[in-house]
C-alpha cells in the first residue's frame, strides 16, 4: 500500500505547493473581517491545521486496528508516520489558537473543552512517539504503540464531553470564539481552499514520513544481517 | 476462570505483604504527597474545605502511579510473565487477576489515606466519611483498571515509569474531573454527585469493558 502511496509522491508535493500559493493568495487578499479585523487571517491556518490533528489520529486508530488485525507491518509504519504529522499539526493548532487569542480574547489560554482535549491530544502523540522509542524489540513496540492508541481513541472523546460537561455545569463558557457567527463567502472560499491544501500536505507529510520510516527499518534490518554475518 | 484470576492477585497482594514493598512504600508516599501539598498551599480552614477534594484525587492519583509501576515487576525481573501467559487461560483472565491484586492495594491505601486527610487539613466531616470513601472507590476501579493496562504496555520499556506517568496523568482526566466534582458535591453539599458518579461509571465501564481485549492484543504471540 505504501508503493502504491509513493508513486504519487511527487504529485503530491508540487500539488500541496500549488494549493498552499492559492491559499494564501486568497487569505491575505480576503476582506478583513467587521470585528476581528486582520488577526483573523490567522484562523484560515488554525482551522485546517486543527480538522487535520484530528483526521491524523482517526486515521492513526484505522492502521492501528488493521495492525492488530492483520499485522500488517505496512500499518505499523503508517501509524508511526501519522503519529508526527499529527504531533506536528497539534502543536501548530494549540500555537496559532493562542497567538489568535491573545488580542482576540485577552488571553494566551483557556481552560475549556476544545482547548483542553486539543493539549490531551498533543500529549497522547508525545507518549505515542515515547512509547515506541522506548521499547526496544520491534515487534513489541509495534504493538503497544497501536494498543495505546486505541485507548487514546477511546479516551478523547470521554475527554472532551466531560470537560465540556464540567465547563458548562459551572459557570457558561465565557468565550464563543468560533461558531457563534457565520462565516461569509468572501472568507469561507479561502477556507476551504487552505483546508483542501492542509488535507494534501497532511498526506504528502505522511507518504514522505512513511518512505522514510520503511527506509530505516529496511536499513537496520540490513545492519543486522551484516553484524550476524560478520560473528560467523 | 475467576478462580485462576482470583489466584493471581492473591499470588500478588500476599508477596507483596510478605516483601513489604509496595503496600509501605505506597502508604508513605501519599503522606508524603500530603504533607507537599500541606507545605504548597498552606490552607486555613474554609479553603482546606475546598481544597480537600482535589488534593485527596491528586494524591490517589500519584500514589496509584507507585503500585502500578510495580503491577509486572516481579514477572518481569524473573522472566515469569512467559510462564503466566503460557497458563491455559484466556489472557483478559490475567488481566484480571493482575487488576485485582493491583486494586486491593489502591482499596487499602485509600481506606488509610482519607481519614489521614481529613485528620491533617482539619476538615470536620466524618460523618461523610463513608460517601467520601465510596465515590473514591467507585473512581479506583477505572483508574486502576486503565492503570494495569498501561502498565502492561510500557513494562518492556527502558524508563517505564516516567512513560506511565506521562500516559496515566493525561488520559485519567476525566476521572479525576468527575471524581473530584462527585467529592466536593458530598462534601459540601453543594450540588448533586450524581452526574458525576454516571459519569465516572462511564469511564469505569469502558476500561473494564475493553482493557482485557486490549491486553490480550498485547501479549499475544
Amino acid at each position: 500500500m505504501i508503493d502504491r502511496l509513493i508513486r504519487f509522491q511527487s504529485v503530491l508535493g508540487w500539488l500541496t505547493l500549488a494549493m498552499l500559493a492559492a491559499g494564501l493568495y486568497l487569505v491575505l487578499t480576503a476582506p478583513a473581517d467587521f470585528q476581528q479585523g486582520g488577526s483573523v487571517r490567522i484562523l484560515f491556518m488554525h482551522v485546517p491545521s486543527a480538522k487535520m490533528a484530528l483526521l491524523c489520529y482517526v486515521a492513526l486508530s484505522v492502521a492501528s486496528i488493521l495492525y492488530l488485525w492483520k499485522r500488517w507491518e505496512g500499518a505499523d509504519i503508517l501509524s508511526e508516520a501519522l503519529t508526527g504529522v499529527g504531533m506536528v499539526f497539534t502543536a501548530v493548532t494549540l500555537a496559532s489558537g493562542s497567538i489568535w487569542g491573545k488580542p482576540m480574547w485577552g488571553t494566551w489560554w483557556a481552560w475549556d473543552a476544545r482547548l483542553t482535549s486539543m493539549l490531551v491530544l498533543l500529549i497522547i502523540y508525545v507518549g505515542l512517539m515515547a512509547l515506541r522509542n522506548g521499547i526496544e524489540d520491534p515487534v513489541k513496540s509495534a504493538r503497544a504503540t497501536a494498543v495505546l492508541a486505541l485507548v487514546g481513541a477511546v479516551d478523547l472523546p470521554i475527554i472532551h464531553f466531560s470537560v465540556k460537561w464540567w465547563r458548562t455545569l459551572h459557570q457558561p463558557a465565557s468565550f464563543t470564539g468560533s461558531g457563534a457567527p457565520k462565516i461569509v463567502g468572501p472568507l469561507l472560499t479561502p477556507l476551504v481552499v487552505m483546508a483542501v491544501a492542509f488535507i494534501i500536505m497532511g498526506t504528502y507529510m505522511t507518504v514522505v514520513r512513511a518512505r522514510t520510516i520503511r527506509a530505516q527499518r529496511q536499513l537496520e534490518a540490513l545492519e543486522e544481517e551484516k553484524s550476524w554475518q560478520d560473528d560467523r | 476462570m475467576l478462580r485462576a484470576a482470583y489466584r493471581i492477585a492473591w499470588k500478588d497482594v500476599v508477596g507483596d505483604f510478605r516483601r513489604r514493598a509496595t503496600l509501605s512504600s505506597m502508604l508513605f508516599f501519599a503522606v508524603a504527597v500530603l504533607l507537599v501539598f500541606q507545605a504548597a498551599f498552606e490552607p486555613d480552614r474554609s479553603q482546606a474545605l475546598r481544597l480537600v477534594p482535589g488534593l485527596l484525587w491528586a494524591t490517589v492519583l500519584f500514589t496509584s502511579l507507585v503500585g502500578l509501576g510495580r503491577v509486572f515487576q516481579a514477572e518481569e525481573e524473573n522472566g515469569a510473565l512467559e510462564g503466566l501467559l503460557l497458563a491455559p487461560l484466556p489472557h483478559g483472565v490475567i488481566y484480571f487477576g493482575k487488576w485485582w491484586g493491583n486494586l486491593a492495594l489502591t482499596v487499602l491505601v485509600e481506606l488509610f489515606l482519607t481519614p489521614v486527610t481529613l485528620i491533617l487539613f482539619n476538615v470536620d466531616a466524618w460523618d461523610r466519611l463513608p460517601a467520601i470513601l465510596g465515590v473514591l472507590l467507585f473512581g479506583t476501579l477505572g483508574l486502576t483498571g486503565l492503570g494495569v493496562l498501561l502498565a502492561a504496555l510500557t513494562q518492556a520499556a527502558r524508563s517505564r515509569e516516567t512513560l506511565l506517568a506521562l500516559l496515566l496523568l493525561p488520559l485519567a482526566v476525566p476521572l479525576l474531573i468527575a471524581g473530584v466534582q462527585a467529592t466536593a458535591a458530598v462534601l459540601t453539599d453543594m450540588g448533586s454527585p450524581w452526574p458525576w458518579l454516571r459519569l465516572i461509571a462511564i469511564f469505569d465501564v469502558v476500561y473494564l469493558v475493553s482493557a482485557p481485549w486490549a491486553f490480550a492484543w498485547l501479549v499475544e504471540e
